[in-house]
């Protein structure tokens, strides 16, 4: 589009007013391109959303109408002392698999930094246990720590180096399952983690480390003032999706041990499903997973403080 | 200790962690009912056997359910290049008032967990009639695939250089010829990645599918999965089996497009 | 001659008896239009076989009648969501095999069609259930499905090894407790029994079984919420627990699922535990696929020295909780008249006994036709015979009051289950546990409507 070539006022203005209909135009054009994503947004997640919380506010049971009752699943709940060792164990899960995830994901990095030849291959091997199902995952390590030795990984390796006499079953103590189950989530979590720090320490410039050999700091000192301050803004980045991610998952503790022994594994979301599909208490069951909302809009609060930060 | 050393050792340790439960997996899928059960050759099965996956494809409805879950990865995966391609583009390159408020709800919405949603959104595909059928998948798995894609594709649509765009402008071309013909083709390696992932995303979720879908003729793989433990007994070696087998195609996929997948991970998400 | 009293009485005796045999309802199928088509839904057991004489013989009645059947399957897991899910989605099926608890569960919903006229329509060609089992159809007394089958729980022990330890086989839950003690040899990874309390038939199932055997129920007569808070509970809870404490069941025993305890059977690491006749099933089917000589020995000894005992009987009697299959008819049918002559012809005696000897003894009939007609199948040996009695022991859901709502919530919250788990598991006193159980078992009846 060519500009007129004219000057005085009269041309500035006709200049201001094109490039004003360019702007709408390009904004018209924009959110013909956001419609679909629109529809789907408010049809598919927001309006659920209301429908959750107006169901929250209800007693419905499967098979009879509902009935508002106010705050009654809430209140519910609030003393309902399953429910407090389902928060308690949603807390465990998430912070012990992220913790674990945080670590591991810096000395993959590590290792993959120092890896010259055939990176990408490892970078890409490593990423298995992440793109793998999340049934498929709780399948097999129910089976690694299962207590019979034929499939049991680790009963059959330990037995067989003669470390125990008899095969331990590592899930049948609420302690051992729920290290079962945040072993799996570790293991899928990780490589994630790993790929990610490693991106970042890609971007941290060379003249620190540089400047900091010309110091004379040894690798431990590199590591812990040039590496890891790097990485800052990835780890707090990465940190917060899984964390959020992780204290809603499903699949694992279901697929491993339904939520067992007794209430050892019970997480929001298992619970959730269990009362909404079992005792057929749809009020109770959405409530259930609302109370995370609350953790969830911090998350994002601090993600977006970070992320978006960068994005300007 | 030379770094080189413990690089290897690392190197050594990791690949053990990531290789081992896999092969723990593939080598039961070897392993008669009887191997397992009396816990005879642990390591490597002996004889090997074949039985489980002939099993899987003539006693069960394993076929069928690879069937239903190829079927629902390529819609949902087609639905979501569209909208988030354009709505992807619709961020990174044109303004318009509210746009960084439409990117950090794009974000947002990716973490809106599909454990509050199932049962609300289970509801409203019964009222929609779409429940027991795969159209309930196709409705509901791009709520958490086109969060995910599009956030994917702002990062390599914004990597673009600004100029090509500008030049087509010039040109007479309007945005949307602009969008189609130059910088769609650009960002194929994203839409490849995005694509990918909206499939892997859809071909692993189990929740959705085991709430929405009872009907057997559209069972998907993880549901059907699930349901091989029938009551008092757990088909093992055909579990193993059909695990191995659902695998393969990911990480088939995977193999080829490994590099492209790890860039749009760190252009979408990491650097920002 | 119409002059004698006596003639003419008879004579008007017999033309009121013709007009009425003429006016009593036919007690056979009802009629049935040609090309109807109808859902059928099934439970699919793990004896394959079973599943699809099943099917045959509903096509057999398709096939009869010109209509169409499809049949689908639920399996004991995805029972609950797939018919809550149909209930919600108004997508029920025509007919459904209702388990346990739910006819009242669904009859209580207004899902499932009155049947009490045609059950008596059809007491003539099938028979009719003992007063335990037709209690499960009833809701007050209407009935709302027509009972089918109970899959029964026994109690499986090792023979042989009962015999080298010189331990009498048990008949109550006290003698097994003991037995169990004195075949302990943790040393030898054997176990004297394995009951485990989770979250499956197996689990529940038992806990029922034991609470009812020593007249222990937390529904009064009426089906009213009773408090649990009583001495036998005391002992029953004691019993749960102790089998654990006293180390007589392989450690991780509460983690099983469904299939652990059938694998440590057949494995022989216990030498006791409850089960349906599943485990009968997979000692014949490895049998049958015994690759050599050496292996076939193993297996046919394994097959005879396996003993399915009735279930062991508590202070108050024998009781068994078992899987009661029964059928309904749901209301948004679009055929009821259709599907009840489906029912009728499934119900029939000459249709379960083509169905049951594909079943593996797993299946125990009971409707009283039904019942007389197997007998010569359940007569193949000990085992089956016990089978075929499960019928005799059946307690419902909710005894001794009938199965409501309630009562099937009660079990469907696994509150039965992990109330012995917190004694276990969180060391709680068994006090603790009976009155955590007991509060939220009131509170479910509570809240619940009806």
């Amino acid at each position: 589009m060519a500009l007129p070539q004219t000057v005085g006022v009269p041309a500035v203005r006709a200049r201001a007013s094109l490039w004003r209909r360019a702007r709408t135009r390009e904004a018209a054009t924009a959110l013909l391109f956001l419609l679909p994503l629109f529809v789907l947004v408010v049809a598919l997640i927001f309006y659920p959303v209301y429908r959750a919380v107006w169901l929250s506010l209800t007693d419905k049971l499967v098979g009879y109408p509902e009935r508002f009752v106010g705050l009654r699943n809430y209140a519910y709940l609030a003393q309902d002392d399953t429910f407090h060792a389902v928060i308690r164990n949603s807390l465990v899960f998430t912070v012990g698999s992220v913790g674990l995830k945080i670590v591991t994901g810096v000395l993959m990095a590590l290792v993959l930094n120092n890896v010259i030849r055939g990176r990408n291959f490892f970078r890409g091997l490593f990423l298995l246990p992440w793109i793998t199902s999340t049934v498929i995952i709780a399948l097999t390590w129910r089976w690694m720590f299962d207590a019979f030795p034929g499939r049991g990984f680790f009963n059959s390796v330990l037995l067989d180096l003669g470390v125990m006499s008899r095969p331990k079953a590592f899930m049948a103590s609420p302690e051992g399952a729920m290290m079962a189950v945040v072993v799996a989530n570790w293991w899928r979590g990780f490589p994630f983690f790993g790929v990610s720090f490693l991106a970042g320490m890609a971007s941290i410039p060379r003249e620190l480390y540089e400047a900091a050999a010309v110091d004379g700091a040894a690798a431990w000192r590199r590591f812990w003032h040039v590496t890891l301050p790097g990485l800052k803004h990835v780890m707090i980045v990465t940190t917060l999706l899984s964390f959020i991610l992780t204290i809603n998952d499903f699949n694992i503790v279901y697929v491993m041990t339904r939520g067992g022994p007794g209430t050892a594994t019970q997480i929001f979301a298992t619970y959730s499903y269990q009362v909404a599909f079992g005792q057929l208490r749809w009020g109770r069951g959405v409530t259930i997973s609302l109370f995370v909302v609350p953790i969830l809009v911090l998350g994002i609060v601090l993600i977006s403080r970070y992320l978006l930060r960068d994005r300007k | 200790m030379t770094i080189k050393t413990l690089t290897w050792l690392g190197l050594a340790l990791f690949l053990l962690v990531i290789l081992v439960p896999f092969w723990w997996i593939a080598s039961m899928s070897f392993k008669t009912y009887e191997q397992i059960q009396f816990a005879t050759s642990i390591y490597v099965p002996n004889p090997f056997t074949w039985e489980n996956y002939t099993g899987l494809w003539t006693e069960t409805r394993f076929p069928l359910w690879l069937r239903n879950s190829a079927v629902t990865g390529l819609v949902v995966t087609a639905i979501t290049i569209v909208v988030s391609s354009l709505g992807g583009y619709a961020v990174a390159r044109l303004r318009f008032p509210g746009r960084e408020s439409v990117a950090s709800l794009i974000l947002i919405l990716y973490l809106i967990p599909p454990a509050l949603l199932f049962i609300p959104l289970y509801r409203v595909l019964a009222e929609l009639g779409a429940t027991n059928h795969l159209s309930s998948l196709f409705l509901s798995y791009p709520t958490f695939t086109v969060p995910f894609a599009t956030w994917l594709l702002i990062g390599f649509f914004k990597a673009l250089p600004d100029e090509l765009e500008e030049a087509a402008l010039i040109d007479g071309a309007g945005r949307i010829t602009a969008f189609w013909r130059v910088l769609l083709p650009l960002a194929a390696p994203g839409l490849v990645a995005s694509a990918i992932f909206a499939f892997t995303l859809s071909w692993n979720e189990f929740l959705y599918a085991l709430v929405f879908i009872q009907d057997e003729q559209s069972i998907t793989v993880p549901v059907g999965l699930n349901l091989l433990i029938y009551g008092d007994v757990f088909h093992w070696g055909q579990l193993m089996a059909a695990s191995v087998i659902t695998t393969i195609p990911v990480v088939a996929l995977y193999v080829f497009i490994h590099r492209w997948m790890v860039e749009g991970l760190v252009a979408g998400g990491v650097k920002g | 001659m119409l002059d004698s009293p006596i003639s003419r009485r008879s004579l008007l005796a017999g033309a009121v008896g013709a007009s009425a045999l003429l006016t009593l309802p036919r007690p056979a199928a009802p009629a049935v239009k040609k090309g109807t088509s109808l859902k059928l839904w099934i439970l699919k057991t793990y004896v394959e076989p079973t599943n699809k004489a099943i099917e045959a013989s509903a096509q057999r009645w398709a096939q009869k009648n010109g209509a169409s059947v499809s049949v689908e399957y639920f399996t004991f897991e995805d029972m609950q969501t797939k018919y809550v899910a149909a209930i919600e989605s108004n997508s029920t099926p025509d007919i459904g095999q209702l388990e346990t608890s739910a006819p009242a569960r669904f009859a209580g919903m207004g899902q499932l069609i009155d049947l009490t006229t045609f059950a008596r329509q059809i007491e003539g060609q099938v028979g009719k259930a003992p007063a335990n089992v037709s209690a499960v159809t009833m809701v007050g007394d209407k009935i709302y499905s027509l009972p089918w089958y109970v899959m029964g729980g026994f109690w499986y022990v090792w023979r042989d090894v009962f015999e080298k330890a010189k331990v009498k086989l048990p008949t109550t839950f006290e003698e097994a407790k003991q037995a169990a003690a004195a075949l302990n040899r943790p040393k030898d990874n054997f176990y004297g029994m394995g009951q485990s309390w989770n979250r499956t038939s197996d689990g529940y199932g038992v806990m029922q079984s034991l609470m009812y055997s020593y007249g222990v129920g937390w529904a009064g007569k009426d089906g009213k919420y009773k408090s649990l808070k009583t001495p036998a509970m005391q002992t029953v809870m004691k019993w749960a627990t102790d089998i654990y404490k006293d180390g007589i069941q392989p450690a991780d025993t509460l983690t099983w699922t469904g299939s652990g305890n059938n694998e440590n059977f057949i494995a022989k690491n216990i030498a006791q535990t409850s089960n349906g006749p599943s485990i009968t099933f997979a000692l014949e089917n490895a049998l049958a696929k015994a690759t050599d000589a050496k292996d076939r020995k193993a297996k046919e000894e394994a097959l005879a020295n396996h003993v399915a005992l009735p279930h062991p009987a508590g202070p108050d009697g024998r009781r068994m909780w078992a899987i009661a299959m029964s059928f309904g008819i749901f209301k948004n049918s679009k055929d009821p008249e259709a599907a009840m002559s489906l029912i009728a012809h499934l119900l029939s005696p000459e249709e379960t006994v083509a169905v049951m000897k594909d079943s593996y003894g797993q299946f125990g009939p009971v409707l009283d036709k039904a019942r007389a007609a197997s007998k010569d199948y359940f007569n193949k040996n000990d085992n089956y015979r016990t089978f075929g009695r499960a019928a005799e022991w059946f307690a419902p859901t909710g005894w001794p009051g009938p199965t409501t709502a309630a009562a099937a919530e009660v079990q469907a919250s696994n509150v039965l289950t992990d109330a012995p788990a917190k004694v276990i598991v969180d060391k709680w006193s068994v006090d603790q546990a009976i009155d955590w159980e007991d509060k939220k078992i009131k509170e479910i009846y509570d809240t619940l409507k009806g």
